[in-house]
């Protein structure tokens, strides 16, 4: 019994072939790179962290081992800032773009996967090229579409532009990922449910979309996630602190002199952290794909 | 509900020429209908038109003597079942089966009857509630009869529904899709390439080839008088010999006068205008006679030979190099190497004219 064990432990399992002394050298190599990546990613991650909770910490952030547990940057942040009027504005902004990119996205995804119209491949590319240029290239235009709209409607506030200029972007960038996703949705599944009684619009509603829902979360995820990180077009168009998203606002800790604090701003990073990684847990179960295995012959 | 083509036409967006053209075709209520051909010929493009998927260039489609051209497919009272079987990967078996049914906001209890009925006719009771991911090939295609059934169409449309189940299921499916037809008294349309379903499914076939019909007909015709030379080679397995000649004073001769064969008195009636001219004779394999004692015969090296088990495919060589597949029963002897001598069953040859490639006799 013993000797069929050390046999068992013997055996080799693995279906490549084994390493060579060069193999060896190699995997050595990948590892040191692949650590020495987890280092420069977790190393500010874990300074941050730590200075955020730091009480022995001022204004300035010094590198040193002197620590002590305290909550002080966040009682800072929400009492002497206007840190939580951030936090409103970003989910609002946030929740908006990701909202109408969904909507919109889902029609061009669907229509640009589905339809043959003239124009349909001029317009892929033209959208595909626009993207080449940044956003912030049409600040002016922004500038000037704002004061014209917000002459007609006075209520247009450059909140509500922010919010147009991230869905048109989100919109460009995505509309290419759900067609490439509905693309793989064999359209046969369409035929069937037109037989079945479905308008274009309920093939899209009933049989689609619940196939394409992976995608779609994560579209509005990443859409979600584009107000929290962009920091130059929130500062460049909202004037007031009171309109700030949470990156311009931050940002003011750590530039201007008169509200300087840097662990607060740690601290706010930390939290800003808080609302996404809640996201992602509760979408967890939408964004398993391979939901399409099984619908056609695979 | 009869179906009935007129003049049908199709032309692709953005093609030259037209995939179907000039498509008269009348399908009798109740009939099961197979419109088989090479891949490319048109065959879907036809059932979709049918269902009301692809639009019609030209002519008329009439159900029951009403014109449907413009239609929409849900209110053309058809079911379609679809090669990749087209599940719905989010709902289950049951939900499935009545989405149609709910979508025509039918009772809850109809429905639910219904579904049940045809999942008990079918025996997928048992997963009803598993999702299409879950269950086996075989299940699946089950289910999209399934889903088809519970409609209760008038037509029942089918796009190669067997093509991705094995051999042995396929053989099981043929037989049980006949038994599913004959219960519903629907008028059902079957697309394939394959000519055994066609064969053994059909009480009419259609063939299509380039986008027209070769040929309308029983599936008994099909196999005894083949109206051309491309049908001939396209129904039965092995392939027809197709042996090319000249009609010479009541006789035929091969190319290089390899094989001599005289006519049957019918056949030389039906002949009688093709003195000197090129024709083809088309003898399927099972029809030569071994042992060639009576008539005409020829002699032929025996290549290669297949054992079937219940027969033997003889692939032979003529002196002319030229090939021909002979069927024997199994248990005769024949090896390789060995030349043998072999006649025709005069009643069983089929005589083509070789530039039309139109049947004679």
């Amino acid at each position: 019994m013993k000797k069929r064990k050390e046999n068992k432990e013997k055996l080799y399992l693995s279906d490549k072939p084994p390493l060579t002394l060069f193999g060896k050298i190699g995997i050595f190599l990948t590892y040191v790179v692949l650590f020495a990546w987890v280092y420069a990613i977790v190393w500010p991650l874990f300074q941050m962290f730590v200075s955020a909770f730091n009480g022995k910490q001022q204004q300035y952030i010094m590198a040193n081992s002197n620590f002590e547990f305290s909550i002080r940057h966040f009682q800072y942040l929400f009492t002497e800032t206007l840190y939580l009027t951030w936090v409103k504005n970003t989910l609002i902004i946030a929740g908006t773009t990701a909202l109408l990119t969904l909507i919109v996205v889902s029609f061009t995804g669907y229509a640009y996967s589905r339809y043959r119209f003239k124009g349909r491949n001029a317009s892929l590319m033209a959208i595909m090229l626009i993207q080449t240029i940044p956003t912030f290239a049409g600040i002016t235009a922004y500038f000037t579409m704002h004061s014209i709209v917000s002459s007609i409607i006075p209520q247009f506030s450059r909140q509500m532009m922010l919010i147009l200029i991230y869905t048109g972007g989100a919109i460009a960038s995505n509309t290419f990922i759900l067609k490439g996703y509905i693309d793989s949705v064999s359209t046969e599944l369409d035929d069937a449910a037109k037989i079945d009684g479905c308008s274009n619009f309920n093939v899209y509603r009933l049989i689609i979309m619940p196939i394409a829902r992976p995608m779609l979360t994560i579209i509005a995820l990443w859409s979600f996630i584009g107000p929290f990180m962009d920091y130059l077009l929130a500062k460049v168009l909202l004037t007031s602190p009171q309109s700030y998203t949470l990156a311009a606002g931050l940002y003011t800790l750590v530039t201007d002199f008169r509200t300087m604090n840097q662990p607060a701003f740690a601290a706010g990073g930390l939290l800003t952290a808080v609302p996404i990684v809640i996201l992602f847990i509760a979408l967890q179960k939408q964004l398993v794909s391979g939901l399409t295995s099984g619908s056609v012959k695979g | 509900m009869k179906v009935e083509l007129k003049n049908i036409g199709k032309k692709y967006e953005g093609r030259e020429d037209f995939t179907l053209r000039n498509i008269n075709l009348d399908i009798d209520d109740k009939e099961f209908c197979v419109i088989l051909g090479p891949s490319g010929c048109g065959k879907t493009t036809l059932l979709r038109m049918i269902a009301g998927l692809n639009s019609i260039t030209e002519g008329d489609l009439l159900f029951d003597g009403r014109r449907v051209n413009t239609v929409p497919p849900k209110d053309r009272d058809i079911a379609m079942v679809f090669q990749s079987y087209a599940l719905y990967p989010h709902m289950t078996v049951y939900d499935n089966m009545a989405f149609s049914l709910s979508m025509r906001k039918e009772r809850k209890k109809i429905i639910d009857e219904r579904v049940r009925a045809a999942a008990k006719l079918l025996q997928i009771e048992d997963y009803l509630y598993s999702k299409p991911a879950d269950i086996s090939g075989g299940q699946r295609q089950r289910v999209a009869l399934g889903r088809a059934i519970v409609r209760n169409p008038k037509v029942f449309l089918m796009d190669e529904p067997l093509s991705n189940l094995d051999a042995k299921l396929r053989e099981h499916m043929r037989v049980e899709l006949v038994r599913i037809h004959k219960q519903l008294g629907t008028t059902s349309i079957y697309v394939t390439h394959d000519q055994t379903e066609a064969m053994t499914m059909a009480t009419k076939i259609v063939l299509l080839d380039k986008g027209k019909i070769q040929q309308v007909g029983k599936p008994d015709d099909f196999y005894n008088k083949p109206s051309n030379i491309f049908v001939a080679k396209f129904i039965g397995s092995p392939t027809m010999n197709i042996i090319d000649g000249i009609y010479k004073e009541g006789k035929f001769i091969s190319k290089n006068e390899t094989i001599i064969l005289t006519p049957s008195k019918e056949d030389r009636i039906a002949l009688k205008g093709y003195e000197n001219k090129n024709i083809s004779i088309g003898i399927r394999p099972e029809r030569f006679e071994s042992g060639g004692e009576f008539g005409d015969t020829f002699t032929a090296t025996i290549e290669v030979v297949e054992m079937l088990g219940k027969e033997k495919i003889l692939h032979a060589r003529l002196s002319d190099g030229s090939d021909l597949v002979i069927s024997t029963p199994g248990h005769y002897v024949y090896n390789e190497g060995e030349v043998h001598k072999f006649g025709f069953d005069i009643n069983a040859i089929h005589f083509f004219d070789t530039e039309t490639t139109m049947r004679i006799n």
